[in-house]
């Protein structure tokens, strides 16, 4: 008796469960996706279906909106969207968890969305549920970073890879001999953290025998982790040429650390993602370089690239947008278009 | 008649930093018989117990089991080997159901390691109709009083099919009908073989089912004899090393003016309709069965739990009671009978115990004056005769008979008007009674009105001016001193029904 | 005794044992930089040692350090008053803390569960506010995490300054010794007049503007107003405080074992960076080290306990003999 009762509590639970994830997360949709939104033309409320005209209804799942590239990313695909009257986006925020992001995709496949746009929390995990969309006869799109190897799915990337080897390949000429570095990784088995790291290794230490490692750490990506770390650096060596980080953010917390240490006045650094932070510190003189991840690049690829499918132009498409290299020269431009994204 | 040796220990001797708790320790236990140990707290038998139950390992020595040399390393081994210990102070989970508990740690499992429910189930559910207890299985434990736990606990024992069971102070906490049930119990396991290890403090009741008593006094044995070879006064005097009064220390102390008045005092679905009154310089009883309601209406009193009905008077003034600050800022105040529960903060200093009620006292204009409170306490600790290390010692460390001085000091240092002491002698040994109740009669001198609940008779008639009887949340009786009874007493505390049976 | 003092023990011996390993790690350069480091975690030890003291726990006290931060770098953009800004921040933990000490303590919620409430409430609160972008260009408010006075670092003085106030309420204020009652025993606290919801609330504020503090320490030390930053923290709190003998049962901790528990982890970090430690291995050695610490603590509780025991014995029986 005892047995058979839990065992109908416990089905009872799963099932409420599953109804209230189901309920919990096809609501949200509609409140995640931001003010902005209600205010266009192109209001979820008003069935867009009975239009005269075709219009397509596209999902953005966002990887977290907590992520602040991502939520970048996220704006900008809203502010792209509006240049399409035949095209409405609802954003939903995969909160960074995978388990959040395949329930917003099985949701979306079954809310009938003619694309959906997959930013993936971790590639693996969501690759059946891409897969799924794929099999449901609905476009995907993967992005940042992009899914490899899913047939008939598209996707719209930067290249981790190029991103810091534009960096290193700058690094070469512009380190001195006999150097001393440090690097700052990111969280490893992260796609982009462990592809720049293999660039730099590749296109940089291979080919300068002479630069020492004096400290190399994992600092996930966080300001006040890498700052940590290259407060401890200084004290231990005499002599830091360069800062060799995995992101925009280490980066500018290596600097924190020695800002106003006349020693390392004269220090290199090195970042990737283009940040407003690292763009400004650019401009002063105190970064070196970066390569920017431009989200409105990638919100521009990805309008297109969900054009050209819907309509019919083409049916699989992958492409990848450029890797500027952002150095003092350089740097206006970018300041520009911070300032356009309301980042400064 | 011949009886086999079932459990000897040989010259067992045990260490603590800074004291020999046991000393060259030789003792026996007959196939079949109760043997009993006598002691004050601290004298070493508890040690002993649990070297024998493998929660200690002995320095020196040797165990024997049916003559075998063995080596217990936990309780668990002891289990295995046939014995069984049911502790004084138990602990327990609040939220384990009965049958849990029962099989606690041998749960029968099958091949796959799922644990066999509907087996668990029907045994617990006949040995409980076995035992006449009316609560069902699944009844989480801290829905149970503390006696109905520890005859769970016996049970328990008597369910791992041990043959040698350790009874720490088994009825400290049980009725006398219980008690009986219980004689009754050991009676039959005696019968069947089984050895029984009985503690306790409560020399009379030793004396009916003891076939051996052997008295510990400070970490060696003093005597050991077969129950014909001796009496109460020669344990008593064995036990303290010296000949101490069996009288209780009652002085003639003249009543003065009511203190409290308590008018129909309700607490839904528990007690309804209680009148008392309570006089400055009296000691006033509170008897009856165990839930019979004495100790829900104390606790009412003392504002720990809501008033339905009826009002409070002190001094002649109606109070307000809605939680313990404000009874406590009336001058009413109770040591309740769950010392665990409701008494010690386990792991603070007694020193801080002590001053837990009163730290207004001791904190003023934003910092602790630790030399007043050092002081304060060091005074109180000497009038209440406490014995501990020192003022850091964590109260935990002490013996319950200690504790419980401890906590009086807490409620001394407010000078209360009203003392209510919910059984102030459960489970603490003979010279600490003793000293408790003359403490109640120093304070009575003081004009303080004390009320004593107590399971124990003898100590309500020996220390009371006048007893109040309660039976199924009523008061059944008041009794004067002039008439106090044990028979009387247990007139009115079995009830209602039964006094109309005698009257039909 | 010993078990009192053996914390600090462990800490002299690491510092010397630092010093043999790397001559760098005496230069006061490298100890001030420690200190700075320390601080924002060290600030929120404070606030998880009082709550655990009481039967306590924060959960969520790196999201509220990270929400109360950017509403103080956003006050100081603003403003341009760095008074002002601390005060709001401060106000910010308190205000979260005041929520949680509302469900803990008059709807009985287990704190676990109210506070992991909170958390993920105030971390949206903190990326909706900034609509998950950085504040950056913080101008002077880096003086709260960078600056120094008289060549002491300001984050330190804020650290030393909370390490005596966590002290002072400890062990000379009336809410001191109720909180340790209510942590030891709830029930035992209640019955002996103490005003526990009162205890609770006050153990939660007092955590607030610790997290609200060291909201605003963080921030100015990254020069950078992060939504996102501080993740996690509330375990590196809790790290610091069971190092430092804090019980998870409630009842027992000190201030200065929770401070030389934060500098034990602190000075273990900092000589592996120093010595350029492997990241993976560093790991392994930290939580090594928690585990080794929580069983030292268990094994010589029960020393002292069974220690005790054997005071009270013989104290006993020198008493009988004498009487």
């Amino acid at each position: 008796m005892k047995k058979i009762s839990h065992v109908l509590v416990a089905l009872l639970l799963s099932v409420a469960l599953l109804a209230g994830c189901g309920g919990g997360s096809g609501g949200s949709a509609q409140p995640s996706a931001p003010p902005a939104d209600s205010s266009s033309d192109s209001a979820p409320s008003a069935a867009p279906e009975d239009a005269g005209e075709q219009t397509f209804r596209v999902a953005y799942i966002a990887r977290a909106q907590a992520d602040s590239f991502a939520a970048w990313l996220a704006n900008a695909v809203r502010e792209e969207a509006d240049k399409y009257p035949n095209i409405s986006v609802d954003i939903m925020d995969g909160e960074a968890s995978d388990d959040k992001v395949n329930s917003l995709i099985e949701n979306s496949i079954t809310n009938r969305y003619d694309l959906i746009i997959v930013q993936p929390n971790n590639g693996e995990a969501q690759r059946p549920y891409v897969e799924q969309i794929i099999a449901a006869g609905i476009f995907a799109i993967t992005t940042n970073a992009r899914i490899e190897g899913i047939a008939g799915g598209s996707s719209v990337d930067a290249d981790p890879y190029m991103q810091a080897a534009v960096n290193a390949v700058a690094a070469l000429e512009q380190v001195p001999e006999n150097a001393n570095v440090v690097v700052l990784n990111g969280p490893p088995g992260n796609f982009h953290a462990d592809q720049r790291r293999l660039s730099w290794q590749t296109e940089f230490f291979e080919k300068r025998s002479d630069v020492t490692i004096v400290g190399e750490q994992i600092a996930n990506w966080n300001k006040d982790e890498a700052m940590a770390f290259m407060e401890d650096w200084i004290q231990a060596n005499d002599r830091i040429d360069a800062i060799i980080s995995m992101n925009d953010n280490m980066a500018a917390g290596a600097l924190e650390a020695v800002k106003d240490n006349p020693k390392f006045a004269d220090i290199l650094a090195y970042g990737v993602d283009g940040t407003a932070e690292a763009i400004l510190l650019i401009q002063e003189g105190k970064m070196t370089s970066t390569c920017l991840q431009s989200a409105y690049d990638l919100a521009e690829l990805l309008l297109e690239t969900s054009n050209k499918l819907l309509t019919g132009q083409e049916t699989e498409i992958n492409t990848d947008i450029g890797n500027p290299l952002v150095t003092i020269d350089n740097v206006e431009q970018y300041i520009e278009m911070h300032k356009r994204a309301g980042a400064l | 008649m011949e009886q086999t040796i079932k459990l000897r220990v040989s010259q067992i001797e045990k260490s603590f930093p800074g004291v020999k708790a046991l000393d060259k320790i030789d003792f026996t236990v007959k196939k079949g018989s109760v043997h009993v140990l006598c002691g004050e707290n601290g004298a070493g038998k508890s040690t002993l117990m649990k070297i024998i139950n493998g929660v200690y390992q002995p320095d020196k020595g040797q165990i024997y089991v049916d003559e075998n040399p063995v080596k217990i390393h936990n309780p668990m081994q002891a289990r295995n080997l046939g014995i069984s210990m049911i502790f004084q102070e138990m602990n327990y989970v609040p939220e384990m159901t009965v049958e849990e508990n029962i099989f606690l740690g041998r749960l029968p499992v099958n091949k796959l390691g799922k644990v066999d429910w509907k087996h668990v189930r029907k045994y617990t559910i006949e040995l409980l109709k076995e035992e006449n207890l009316p609560y069902p299985p699944d009844l989480p434990l801290k829905d149970l009083t503390v006696s109905d736990i520890q005859m769970l606990e016996i049970i328990k024992a008597i369910s791992c099919k041990s043959d040698i069971i350790i009874m720490d102070e088994p009825t400290s906490a049980i009725t006398q009908k219980e008690v009986e049930k219980l004689f009754e119990k050991i009676a039959a396991l005696k019968a069947r073989g089984v050895c029984i290890i009985y503690i306790s403090h409560k020399l009379d009741e030793i004396f009916k089912i003891a076939d051996e008593i052997t008295v510990f006094r400070d970490g060696a044995v003093v005597s050991s004899h077969p129950v014909g070879e001796t009496d109460i006064e020669t344990v008593i005097a064995d036990m303290v090393g010296r000949k101490i009064s069996n009288d209780y220390p009652k002085e003639d102390i003249p009543i003065g003016e009511n203190l409290l008045e308590v008018e129909n005092l309700e607490n839904r679905g528990v007690f309804r309709d209680v009148n008392f009154h309570l006089r400055g310089g009296e000691i006033l009883g509170f008897a009856g069965l165990m839930g019979a309601g004495r100790t829900e209406v104390m606790r009412c009193v003392f504002g720990l739990d809501p008033i339905n009905a009826g009002e409070i008077k002190l001094k002649g003034r109606k109070v307000s009671v809605k939680n313990v600050r404000e009874s406590i800022a009336n001058g009413v105040v109770m040591l309740s009978e769950d010392r665990r529960r409701y008494g010690i903060i386990p792991v603070r200093s007694v020193k801080e115990n002590a001053s837990l009620a009163s730290l207004e006292k001791i904190i003023g204009k934003g910092f602790l004056n630790a030399k007043k409170e050092h002081s304060v306490v060091n005074e109180l600790f000497k009038r209440m005769r406490v014995k501990t290390p020192t003022m850091e010692t964590a109260i935990e460390a002490l013996s319950g008979g200690n504790q419980q001085k401890v906590i009086l000091s807490k409620w001394m240092m407010r000078n209360p008007v009203v003392l209510i002491l919910d059984e102030p002698t459960r489970g603490i040994d003979i010279g600490a009674k003793y000293e408790i109740y003359k403490l109640m009669s120093e304070m009575a001198r003081e004009g303080k009105g004390i009320i004593m609940v107590s399971s124990e008779l003898p100590e309500l008639i020996g220390m009371c001016d006048r007893i109040y009887v309660m039976s199924q949340g009523k008061i059944t009786g008041e009794i004067q001193r002039e008439d106090f009874s044990q028979e009387r007493i247990m007139y009115y505390a079995t009830g209602t029904k039964e006094r109309r049976a005698v009257n039909n | 005794m010993i078990k009192k003092y053996n914390i600090y023990l462990v800490l002299i011996i690491l510092f010397f044992l630092c010093a043999l390993i790397n001559p760098n790690f005496l230069s006061i350069g490298n100890l001030s930089n420690i200190s700075r480091q320390l601080a924002v975690t060290t600030i929120l030890a404070f606030g998880a040692t009082i709550l655990i003291i009481g039967g306590m726990l924060d959960l969520s006290a790196g999201s509220v350090l990270a929400l109360a931060g950017v509403l103080a770098v956003d006050c100081y953009k603003s403003t341009n008053s760095l008074i002002l800004s601390l005060i709001v921040g401060i106000l910010a933990g308190m205000a979260c803390n005041l929520i949680n000490a509302v469900m803990v303590a008059n709807f009985k919620t287990p704190p676990f569960i109210a506070t992991l409430a909170m958390m993920t409430m105030a971390r949206g609160v903190a990326l909706l506010y900034t609509q998950g972008q950085n504040i950056l260009q913080l101008g002077d408010f880096v003086v709260f995490g960078q600056g120094t006075v008289f060549g002491m670092p300001v984050s330190v003085i804020f650290l030393i300054v909370i390490a005596i106030f966590t002290w002072y309420i400890l062990k000379h204020t009336r809410f001191g010794r109720s909180l340790y009652a209510v942590g030891g025993n709830e029930a035992a606290a209640v019955a002996s007049g103490i005003n526990v919801i009162r205890s609770k609330y006050i153990a939660y504020l007092i955590n607030g503007a610790f997290v609200g503090l060291a909201g605003v320490l963080f921030m100015s030390r990254i020069n950078a107003g992060q939504p996102n930053g501080a993740i996690g923290f509330e375990f590196h709190a809790l790290t610091a405080a069971i190092i430092g003998g804090t019980s998870f049962s409630g009842g027992v901790g000190t201030a200065s074992g929770t401070l030389a528990g934060a500098f034990i982890v602190g000075f273990l970090n900092n000589i592996m960076n120093l010595a350029n430690v492997d990241s993976y291995l560093q790991q392994v050695i930290r939580g090594a080290i928690i585990a080794l610490a929580v069983i030292y603590d268990i094994w010589t509780k029960g020393r002292r306990t069974k220690g005790h025991l054997g005071n009270v014995e013989d104290k006993n029986k020198k008493q009988k003999v004498a009487s």
